[in-house]
């Protein structure tokens, strides 16, 4: 392969593990946006995602690459199954660890977040077994270039690229018009600015937090689905890294905005495939956390937010 | 001997004695427990930074592997340490590792703890990765830019083998290498000594200040303390004692590798303090102990005795059972738990539910009418402060503002105002909601930076400084919204207000030496007289959130005046009192302006207050300074009655606040 060769196909890597990264990244932000809580268990709500698809291929009895008409029927059966279990989770979560603190410190909940996580994994754990279990190969895998193109060169493009794109777009554009123009979104919208306000308005809040974490929760799902068919692997502590991950980029895409956080995830996709690629796959964790301290010491509205003064 | 007495000789005795009865009776839990303390000794250093400061510190375990690497590296001979080898070397190596630790947390806190306490977890829990990252992958490094190998195959930590061997601690005569007594020894001496110095660093100037931080960031500033610094300490001290368990367990280990530092230890030492409570050394010593037994006992107890009763009724589920693997989601379920349930820990101070009505101002059931202040019960040693302003030119104004102009985003909250508080005078501040009063306040304490203008306190610029800094120089301030240190006592509160005016450094607030006790002792007793004098001399134990309203207030005050002020700035220092008690207040300022030449700056809402006790007025609007004079001047001032009430008369505008 020649140097650009790496390079082009570096940044298509780069694309699909950003995608997945903007996918549950947009779950942190919005979390945030709205409670002003990073929830630390929400990697781990990613990670369950791509076991509980498994669990609903399984269960639907698909165990070998879907075809034709399955493509079309299953598999946005079990991306509706997926996301309604893990919104459901998420919904579970915010009701039993989080709700009884609202009024608490904000340290309180974010404590009790980390205590969710660890749980979340255990299950994992017990529930898979300590080992990376396989993720049969339901998405058809053809080399898009040579096979359709009849183009012969080092770079690969597949169908599971188009996948992830394919996935990844309509949920994002679902999403920004789910968030602007209905009054479900308006809701969200109103109590991330003011909780008081909205309240006051006529707003309930707390049944606009709980679309919140329903919303964070099935885009969670999506994307471990989205992971599943694209890696054919999942372990139950991929879920704390993916997570934190995807943390830095709500951060970089400044925390609380949506199209930061979509940014924000291709960015950091981007960055960890050129790193593994050009640095060393050995310092891309190291890589990322020195972006995600920078950046909160020195930018913490993000690099596309706006600075907002604490009240005196 | 009196009870406790007997308690604590019982205490010793046990730990004494402990080991010799494992020994005769064949348990062999001596090196269990020991590992078990090291892991407490650990929390107790997690609790400086959490318990104490209110930092929730995500990567602590960072801490600990710098100590253990700190011992590895600089007594073992895997890289060829010169200090290897020698019997001091461990003895040495302890404080050297210690010291590492310290300046480590320094060096990491340092840019990250203006960062808000969300983020500034996150970014501990990004050093938490970073460190054993490094640590892995620093014990192979090599540099290839195109084929030019500056650097190649560079060994700087040992890497995933880790360090093997360590050397031993070296004591003639004590069998180190092959007895785990002495080592129960060792690390219970050290815990001793740390638990010691924690208490005594508790109950200091500089304990309190941790606390102050933790309870409110802000108003600690705005009473002296300088967060930045105090958290500093936290950090580095905290630090220094992960890297006293981290070289003894280093050199007790033989052998250090990366896992042992990762993530998770640093969660199950959060949780030894969380379930413990935070703050509380012995709730962390409880907590940490009951999580290492039931780490190491009954989890693994359980399983034996599940599966057993598996075998027994023949269930083959049951007698192939782990708990051990249920491991992480019992900590983690812990933490849950506690947080929801007693978020105060097991031993933490449980937090009385304010009482029924106590914010309640006019609550016709408060029979007891507030002190009249008195002249006579003024503390003295605030007398013998008072002259000290005014040794610098009494006819200089105390505060001169020029110009002052702040904006925020498209609003102009401050619109080139001018403000003159004279030696010894009582200055208004009036206007109506949202006029710019308290965001003047805020630019002259230093909270806000003026986007122009120049602020001099008795001729001396306070551009740039922070606010802990203008404390120091002589301006203190309360709250409209009154912010105490609400799970600190009457008396703590007013000694954090002398902070700024107190000298001991660590050291000092760990070995005591005769200067600092006279020094604690003086402070205590002025916080008395202080407390006396603002009518809560009763009071002086109770947690500051158990007051009532009208105490609150008072006691804000009573906080500012400990900072030795020369001017004081009370935000709306009436709002929601009684009349008897704005009748007190009102006298009480009256008071300390004659009786110690104290300059006031006063924003009030009630026209009475202000009207009888102002010397002069400046009347705020849009941010802009509409007048300026008398009581009597202000009163018949056009633009001033317009701004607030369109038209009308000076009875109207004093009616209306009255009943506000």
């Amino acid at each position: 392969m020649s140097w650009w060769e790496v390079l082009v196909q570096q940044t298509i890597n780069g694309l699909t593990r950003g995608a997945v990264f903007a996918l549950i990244a947009l779950g942190y932000t919005m979390v945030y946006g709205i409670i002003e809580l990073i929830n630390f268990a929400h990697g781990d709500v990613f990670m369950l995602g791509l076991f509980i698809s498994l669990a609903w291929f399984a269960l639907l009895g698909v165990t070998t690459t879907l075809t034709g008409w399955q493509l079309l029927t299953l598999l946005p059966l079990v991306f509706v199954l997926t996301m309604l279990t893990t919104a459901a989770l998420n919904v579970a979560i915010d009701r039993v660890a989080y709700r009884p603190l609202r009024r608490s410190t904000r340290l309180a909940p974010l404590i009790t977040a980390i205590g969710v996580s660890f749980m979340l994994e255990n299950v994992a754990l017990l529930w898979k077994g300590p080992a990376p279990i396989a993720y049969p190969d339901v998405f058809p895998s053809v080399d898009i270039l040579r096979e359709w193109f009849g183009v012969d060169s080092a770079i690969f493009v597949t169908t599971k690229d188009m996948l992830v794109v394919g996935a990844t777009i309509p949920l994002m554009v679902a999403l920004h018009y789910f968030v602007s123009r209905t009054r479900w979104g308006k809701a969200m919208r109103a109590t991330a600015q003011d909780r008081e306000t909205a309240q006051a308005m006529g707003i309930d809040v707390e049944r606009t937090i709980l679309m919140t974490f329903f919303v964070g929760g099935a885009l969670a799902g999506a994307a471990g689905l989205i992971q599943g068919m694209y890696y054919n692997i999942g372990m139950w502590w991929m879920g704390y890294q993916a997570g934190l991950r995807a943390f830095t980029a709500a951060v970089l895409g400044g925390i609380g905005s949506m199209p930061g956080a979509a940014l924000g995830g291709l960015f950091i996709g981007f960055l960890s495939a050129w790193s593994d690629q050009y640095i060393s796959a050995r310092w891309t964790n190291a890589l990322v956390f020195a972006i995600l301290i920078l950046v909160l010491v020195f930018r913490p509205q993000g690099l596309m937010g706006e600075r907002s003064a604490e009240k005196i | 001997m009196t009870g406790p007495g007997v308690r604590a000789a019982a205490l010793v005795a046990a730990l004494l004695a402990y080991p010799f009865v494992d020994k005769a009776l064949g348990f062999q839990t001596v090196h269990a427990v020991s590992d078990g303390m090291i892991y407490v000794l650990l929390a107790l250093g997690l609790n400086i930074v959490v318990g104490y400061a209110g930092l929730l510190d995500l990567g602590y375990a960072a801490f600990f592997a710098i100590g253990a690497y700190a011992m590895g590296l600089l007594n073992s001979p895997v890289l060829g340490s010169p200090l290897y080898g020698y019997a001091w070397s461990f003895w040495l190596c302890i404080w050297l590792a210690a010291a590492v630790s310290a300046l480590l947390g320094v060096v990491i806190g340092a840019p990250t703890l203006r960062v808000r306490g969300d983020y500034l977890a996150i970014i501990t829990l990004g050093f938490g990765e970073i460190i054993p990252v490094a640590i892995r992958n620093l014990g192979d490094i090599t540099v290839d830019i195109g084929g030019w190998r500056p650097i190649e195959r560079l060994n700087l930590t040992g890497g995933e083998n880790g360090v093997n061997p360590i050397g031993r601690p070296y004591l003639p005569g004590v069998p180190f290498e092959t007895d785990p007594v002495p080592w129960y020894f060792l690390i219970l001496i050290i815990g001793a000594a740390s638990l010691w110095s924690m208490n005594r660093l508790r109950d200091s100037r500089l304990g309190r200040a941790w606390m102050a931080i933790r309870e409110d960031e802000t108003a600690a500033d705005c009473t002296g303390v300088n967060p930045i610094s105090t958290k500093l300490l936290a950090f580095a001290l905290g630090a220094s004692f992960s890297g006293f368990a981290g070289s003894v367990y280093a050199a007790k280990l033989q052998a250090i590798t990366p896992g042992a530092f990762e993530f998770q230890v640093s969660i199950m030492l959060l949780c030894m303090v969380v379930l413990g409570g935070a703050g509380s050394l012995k709730g962390v010593i409880l907590g940490g102990m009951l999580i290492t037994v039931f780490d190491r006992v009954v989890l693994t107890q359980t399983t034996f005795m599940v599966r057993a009763a598996g075998r027994a009724a023949g269930v083959a589920a049951l007698t192939t059972a782990d708990l051990t693997l249920w491991r992480w989601f019992f900590f983690g379920l812990g933490l849950v738990l506690v947080m929801l349930l007693r978020p105060e820990g097991l031993a933490g101070r449980r937090v009385r539910p304010v009482a029924v009505g106590a914010d309640d101002a006019d609550d016709p059931m408060v029979l007891e009418p507030p002190p009249a202040p008195r002249a006579e019960a003024i503390p003295r040693w605030l007398r013998d402060r008072a002259p000290r302003g005014a040794a610098t030119d009494p006819r200089a104004p105390i505060l001169d503002v020029r110009g002052v102009v702040k904006q925020f985003g498209g609003v102009v909250a401050l619109n080139e105002v001018d403000l003159l508080v004279p030696h010894g005078a009582i200055i208004g501040l009036i206007g109506p909601n949202g006029a710019g009063k308290t965001t003047f306040f805020n630019v002259v304490t230093g909270l806000i930076r003026p986007d122009g203008g120049r602020i001099m306190l008795a001729g001396a610029s306070l551009a740039g400084l922070r606010p802990n800094a203008i404390v120091a120089l002589g301006v203190a301030r309360t709250f409209q919204s009154i912010r105490l240190f609400p799970q600190m006592t009457v008396l703590e509160n007013v000694l954090v207000g002398e902070h700024c005016r107190l000298a001991a450094t660590v050291a000092g607030a760990v070995l005591r030496p005769p200067a600092v006790r006279a020094e604690e002792s003086r402070a205590r007793a002025r916080a008395h007289e202080l407390l006396a004098f603002t009518g809560l001399g009763d009071k002086a134990d109770e947690l500051a959130r158990n007051l009532p309203y009208g105490d609150q207030r008072r006691l804000e005050i009573g906080r500012a005046l400990a900072t030795e002020p020369r001017l004081l700035l009370l935000d709306e220092p009436t709002a929601g009192m009684n009349p008897r008690e704005t009748e007190a207040l009102t006298e009480l300022i009256g008071l300390l302006r004659r009786e110690l030449s104290l300059s006031v700056l006063l924003i009030e809402h009630d026209m009475e207050v202000v009207m009888g006790i102002s010397d002069r007025i400046t009347v705020l609007d849009y941010g802009t300074r509409i007048a300026e004079g008398t009581p009597a001047e202000i009163q018949r001032h056009p633009k001033v009655i317009e701004a607030y009430l369109g038209t009308g008369g000076e009875q109207d505008l004093a009616a209306r606040d009255r009943s506000r």
